[in-house]
This record gives C-alpha cells, sequence and structure tokens, in this order.
C-alpha cells in the first residue's frame, strides 16, 4: 500500500450562499491515479481546484475544512499558493496553450520558478517534458510554431506538457478527454498510465470506461458529497452503495 | 396558410431586409461623397497660391547696406523703399493713385519676400533679379476662378484699373501658381493669402502629445487594475457605471472644467497646448479605458488560469500574458479615443485657444491654436481666401484621422493572436 500524499478532511466549498462541497473526507495515494466519478455539477471539479488553490480565483469561493498535502496545511492563509502550484499542476478540461510558440509554452513555468538558468538547460527541460508527455517526435522540428496551431490532442498534450515541465509532484487532470477525440484520448490514456510512476495523478472525468483505464482508486461524487471511494476495481464491481451502484450501471447521471 | 406560401413570405423578408440594408448603405455613402467633394472642390486650391512674377532691382541708394553684409544687419535694413520702387514698375501707372492700387495686387508680406532673396545671396546691390512675389487675396482669388468679375466695379474689391493691370500681367505670363509653402509653414494671419495652419499644426501636434503622455499610461494601469485585480464589488460597479458616464459627457463640460481649475485655480497659461493636452488627457481618459477594458476582458479565462496553474502569480499571469493579449485592442483604442480628441474644438475654445496667434509655438507654453479651432475661426472670416483655407485644414485634419484610423486598424490586425 502506497503513502498518502494529500488528505483531505471535513472539506466544505462554499459558492456565495450554495453548498458545493459537503464533508469531503478524501486520501489520495502518492504515484497513483485516482479518478472522481460523478453526475455534472456534483462538485468533482471544485474538490481538486481546491488542491491548488484555483477557487482563490473566485471571488465568492470559500473553503473550510482541512486539506493537507504531505502534513503541509493547503488552506494555510499563510501558504504561498505560487509555491503551492508549483509542486501542483493542472491540466484543464478545454486545451489552453498560451498564443506563444510550443517552446515557449513549456519554458514559461521553468523560467518564472527560476530552473533552467541557461538556454541549453531550458532546452533540456522542453526537449525531457515534451518527451515525457509523448508529444517531442511530433513537434520537434517546429518549436517555433505556436502551441495554437496543433490539434485538440496535441495541445492537450503540450498542457500535460507544460505541467510537468516545472516538475510538480501531483497533477491534477481535470477531465483532460472530453474535447477530444477517441485516438487522441487513447494517447492521452496511455499517457497517463506512464507519468503515475513519477506523478500522484487527480483525473476528474465522465467516462466510466476511463476510470476504469486508467485509475486504481475511485471516488464517486453526488451532489457535492463523496458518496463511496475505493480500489476502483471494487468500485466498478462491487460497490457497497446503491447510487453508486445506479450511476455505474448507468441508471442515472 | 400553406407550406409555400409561408416560405415565400420568409424569403420575401429577407429580401426587404436587404434592401433596407443596401439603401442606408447607399445613403449613407452618398453623404460621404457629397461632403468630401465639397470640401475637396473647396479646399484644394488652396495649397496652390498665386505669383507675380517682378523684376527687382537692388538699388545701392535705397538700400543703407552693402553687398557681403551680415545677416543681421540684413535683417534690420529697411527694404520698403526698394520695394515700391520696383514693385510701381511692374506696371506703367500714370499716378500716385494708380501707383497705390498696383502696389495692392502685392501681398503684405512682399518687402519680406524682397528681403529674403537678399538674405540667401548677399551679393544682389547692382544686379537685377526676376522674384515671384505673392499676390494679395484679391488677385489670388480672381486668378483661381472664385471671383467673379463681371459684378459693378462699386460691390467689387477690384477696381476696374486693378483688372487691367490683372489682364496685362496674364497677357506678359507674370502671374502664375506656385506650391502654397506659407499654408503650412506661417501661423494665423488676418490677410489670407499669408496665413497658414503651421501654428495650428504644432499646436495640435503638442496638445496630441500631452493628452497621450497623460492619458494612455493612467488609462492603461486603471484598465488593468480595474479589470484584473479589484474586487468586485459595489465599489467597483460604482466606478464602472461613472466611468461610462464620463465618457459621455459632452466636451464643453470638460472645457469648463479647465477653465475653472486649471486656469483660474491652477493659474497655468490660457491658450496654451498645455492647458489643451490636460483638457484632452481628462477627456479622452475614459473614452480609452473603455476598449481598453473591453480588450482585456476579451482574453479568455483559460489563458489566465493556465499560468496560474503553472505558478504564476497574479501580476505574472497578468502581466505575462493578459495584457500582451490585450495589447492590439488597447493600442487602437487608444489611437481611436487620441483621433477624437484631436478634432475637439468646444473645450479648447473655452480655454482661450480662439486667441489670434500670428506666431508659431516652440513649447507647450507657448499660446497656441489647433487645428479645429482654426477651423472654427476661419469659417467666421469673411474674405473669400478664407474660404479654401478652411476647407483644406479640414482636409489636413481629416487627413490626419483618416491615418491615425488606419494605424489603428492596422496594429490590430497585425498583432492580433488567435486563441482558441
Amino acid at each position: 500500500m502506497s503513502n498518502i500524499k494529500i488528505k483531505s478532511k471535513n472539506l466544505d466549498v462554499f459558492y456565495g450562499d450554495k453548498q458545493a462541497l459537503f464533508d469531503v473526507n478524501l486520501d489520495l495515494n502518492e504515484k497513483e491515479v485516482t479518478a472522481l466519478i460523478g453526475p455534472s455539477g456534483c462538485g468533482k471539479s471544485t474538490f481538486i481546484r481546491c488542491i491548488n488553490r484555483m477557487n482563490d480565483v473566485i471571488d465568492i469561493c470559500k473553503v473550510t475544512g482541512n486539506i493537507e498535502m504531505d502534513g503541509m496545511d493547503i488552506n494555510d492563509k499563510n501558504l504561498d499558493v505560487v509555491a503551492l502550484r508549483e509542486k501542483v499542476g493542472m491540466v484543464f478540461q478545454k486545451p489552453n496553450p498560451f498564443p506563444k510558440s510550443i517552446y515557449d509554452n513549456i519554458s514559461y513555468g521553468p523560467k518564472i520558478h527560476g530552473k533552467g538558468e541557461t538556454k541549453s538547460e531550458l532546452d533540456e527541460i522542453v526537449e525531457n517534458s515534451l518527451r515525457k508527455s509523448a508529444l517531442w517526435e511530433e513537434v520537434k522540428d517546429r518549436l517555433d510554431e505556436p502551441g495554437t496551431s496543433l490539434s485538440g490532442g496535441q495541445q492537450q498534450r503540450l498542457c500535460i506538457a507544460r505541467a510537468i515541465s516545472v516538475n510538480p509532484e501531483v497533477i491534477l487532470m481535470d477531465e483532460p478527454c472530453s474535447a477530444l477525440d477517441p485516438i487522441a484520448t487513447a494517447k492521452i490514456e496511455e499517457l497517463i498510465d506512464e507519468l503515475k510512476k513519477t506523478y500522484t495523478i487527480v483525473i476528474v472525468t465522465h467516462s466510466m470506461a476511463q476510470a476504469v483505464r486508467v485509475s486504481q482508486k475511485t471516488g464517486f461524487f453526488h451532489l457535492g458529497k463523496l458518496i463511496e471511494v475505493g480500489k476502483t476495481e471494487k468500485i466498478f464491481k462491487n460497490p457497497d452503495n446503491k447510487m453508486t451502484q445506479d450511476y455505474i450501471t448507468g441508471r442515472f447521471g | 396558410m400553406t407550406k409555400e406560401e409561408r416560405l415565400k413570405k420568409r424569403h420575401q423578408a429577407e429580401k426587404r431586409f436587404r434592401f433596407y440594408g443596401l439603401t442606408s448603405i447607399f445613403v449613407a455613402l452618398l453623404f460621404v461623397v457629397i461632403l468630401v467633394q465639397n470640401i475637396f472642390s473647396k479646399g484644394s486650391s488652396a495649397f496652390k497660391k498665386t505669383v507675380i512674377t517682378t523684376e527687382i532691382f537692388f538699388d545701392q541708394e535705397l538700400l543703407e547696406i552693402q553687398n557681403g553684409a551680415s545677416e543681421e544687419d540684413i535683417m534690420e535694413a529697411d527694404f520698403y523703399d526698394l520695394m515700391i520702387e520696383n514693385l510701381i514698375k511692374a506696371y506703367p501707372a500714370k499716378d500716385r493713385d494708380e501707383e497705390d492700387e498696383l502696389l495692392r495686387l502685392f501681398s503684405g508680406d512682399a518687402e519680406i519676400e524682397i528681403k529674403k532673396a537678399f538674405l540667401k545671396d548677399n551679393n544682389l546691390i547692382g544686379k537685377t533679379i526676376t522674384l515671384d512675389l505673392t499676390a494679395s487675396d484679391d488677385i489670388d482669388q480672381l486668378h483661381k476662378g472664385n471671383y467673379p468679375r463681371d459684378l459693378p466695379e462699386e460691390r467689387r474689391r477690384i477696381s476696374d484699373f486693378q483688372l487691367v493691370i490683372y489682364d496685362y500681367f496674364v497677357e506678359n505670363k507674370k502671374i502664375s501658381k506656385n506650391f502654397n509653402n506659407y499654408f503650412f509653414n506661417n501661423g494665423d494671419s488676418r490677410d489670407p493669402e499669408l496665413a497658414g495652419i503651421g501654428g495650428a499644426l504644432v499646436g495640435s501636434f503638442y496638445s496630441i502629445l500631452i493628452c497621450l503622455l497623460l492619458a494612455f499610461p493612467v488609462a492603461v494601469l486603471a484598465s488593468i487594475y480595474l479589470e484584473e485585480f479589484a474586487p468586485k464589488n459595489k465599489i467597483t460597479d460604482f466606478i464602472e457605471i461613472n466611468i461610462n458616464n464620463l465618457a459621455a459627457v459632452p466636451s464643453i463640460v470638460y472645457g469648463l472644467l479647465a477653465l475653472q481649475i486649471l486656469l483660474a485655480t491652477i493659474q497655468l497659461p490660457r491658450s496654451t497646448p498645455l492647458v489643451a493636452g490636460i483638457t484632452l488627457a481628462l477627456m479622452t481618459l475614459p473614452r480609452i479605458i473603455i476598449p481598453c477594458r473591453a480588450s482585456l476582458k476579451a482574453v479568455p479565462p483559460s489563458i489566465r488560469e493556465g499560468a496560474l496553474a503553472v505558478g504564476a502569480s497574479k501580476f505574472q499571469s497578468v502581466f505575462h500574458h493578459v495584457v500582451p493579449l490585450a495589447l492590439p485592442g488597447t493600442l487602437s483604442g487608444t489611437i481611436i479615443g487620441l483621433a477624437q480628441a484631436l478634432g475637439e474644438t468646444a473645450p479648447l475654445i473655452l480655454i482661450g485657444m480662439v486667441a489670434f496667434v500670428v506666431d508659431i509655438p516652440s513649447s507647450p507654453v507657448d499660446p497656441s491654436s489647433s487645428l479645429p479651432v482654426q477651423v472654427y475661426l476661419w469659417s467666421e472670416s469673411a474674405e473669400r481666401g478664407f474660404v479654401e483655407k478652411t476647407s483644406a485644414t479640414i482636409m489636413m485634419l481629416l487627413t490626419f484621422l483618416i491615418i491615425m484610423n488606419f494605424v489603428a486598424v492596422y496594429l490590430r490586425q497585425k498583432f492580433e493572436k488567435r486563441w482558441n
């Protein structure tokens, strides 16, 4: 059994008067893929945005309760979110490369964190990140072209490369394949399998099949509550909760 | 109604709409054409001036200076007698009255023009040269065909005798049209043939420069702060509403504000581009902030999130990603704001830029005019020569506005980056 990387205890999230997460207690294991499933608006994305404090961007959002990474309180008011986000990378639902060159997309993170002082160090980081995201062979001859000129699947892998360029410990993926075709999706899934050797990964997905394919642990959310969490195999074969059973068999959601 | 009838009706509605649209575009274009044609036909003649080719003999007896005199001496020397003696030879006049009428065919600057020729070559004493001397406004307008000569003499500014001289000049090919350098180089003047937009051009340039230096940084910083950093609450809402209100405030109100605060209270020098620039900056500020904020708002949030997610601080995400993407829109908004400021007249009238200023301002604290105010001033003048000058000034103003708008469009298209 691997170590627990991230631990949430009694986590509540409010958007203004509306409560989006209720008392979520969820542990994420190190170097493992945890899938979060559930119907739209159930709080999966809200939960992962708590891990890198992306909810700070939303003025009316309030987070209470406890969430820790390696014993460090993520919700601490004095915590430097910049340092946190260096450790916790994120990939979004829609590929959002910067409208800059492929090279600049990847070198941006290392540059602002002072990694890669020289050009050759940066070159190395860019190459490594692109290799890890299985994009190197496709783009190595056109690193100067804008990132937005790539296809959707390539753009998403570019975003993954951008996330791993700062060498994070955790990667959050918010429905990374929802805008992609099946072939691009398959590539990303392969990639996730490879990445979990190095990183702790949390993936929000609407595809049950994807959760089964890529994750070791699955959490099922419904209406802001974590209904059930366990080994992926168990959740999909033999869930304890009736609601989970109904959801994975497609009876609602 | 059958299916066919309904379909037909839908197509007809579309056709009708297309017709209305085309008609309105046509009407709008027609007005533009009429306006431009009117201005061009009236104004284009102002770029030429009528000159009278005259022989000038530099008679030592009429001058107090010698060949090789220094520039200072020439400037101080009196060329009046020399001018008179030479000009009256242009046509055989019988008596003093006829000579006076002859002299009135030349511009008031004839003496200076002769002096300038001597400044260029100070060895002219004892020699004769031919000079193109600027004609008076009456001859200028007559030669350009703007002056009806078939009116009875008492209703004409030109006497019958002067017409005879003019015809004599034309016959002997002594009269011609040159490029009107006075129009661009001179300041304002009571004599239309000498009046130019030089002062107004420089005044407008200083005003717009000061307006840009004040309004651009303030507007950009204000928009970035309001759009990216300010908390969304009642105070920012209130500020936003008021920026929109300020953009709609009539410009003359800014003129009144400047009159009270800048001139009466702070006692800045009146009629100067400095005050004009500050006034125009106040007026332009909200008009720049609005397009700036719009172009910041148009940058998709996913770009900000992408930057934040790799650990950029708020400041870095804004200045590394959002601002560069918003820059084309910001710049074109600024240029269009400045173009509006360039054409603004009312506030400048209130801060005293309608003063009659002959000298070309050498700094922003010298009294000055500006292009639109010059149009206003000349449009009120009675002399025929100012009609074409007014139109020509409008042409210059329109040219600058069109150039600025082109630059705005060019910047937007050149630097606009696509995001998905």
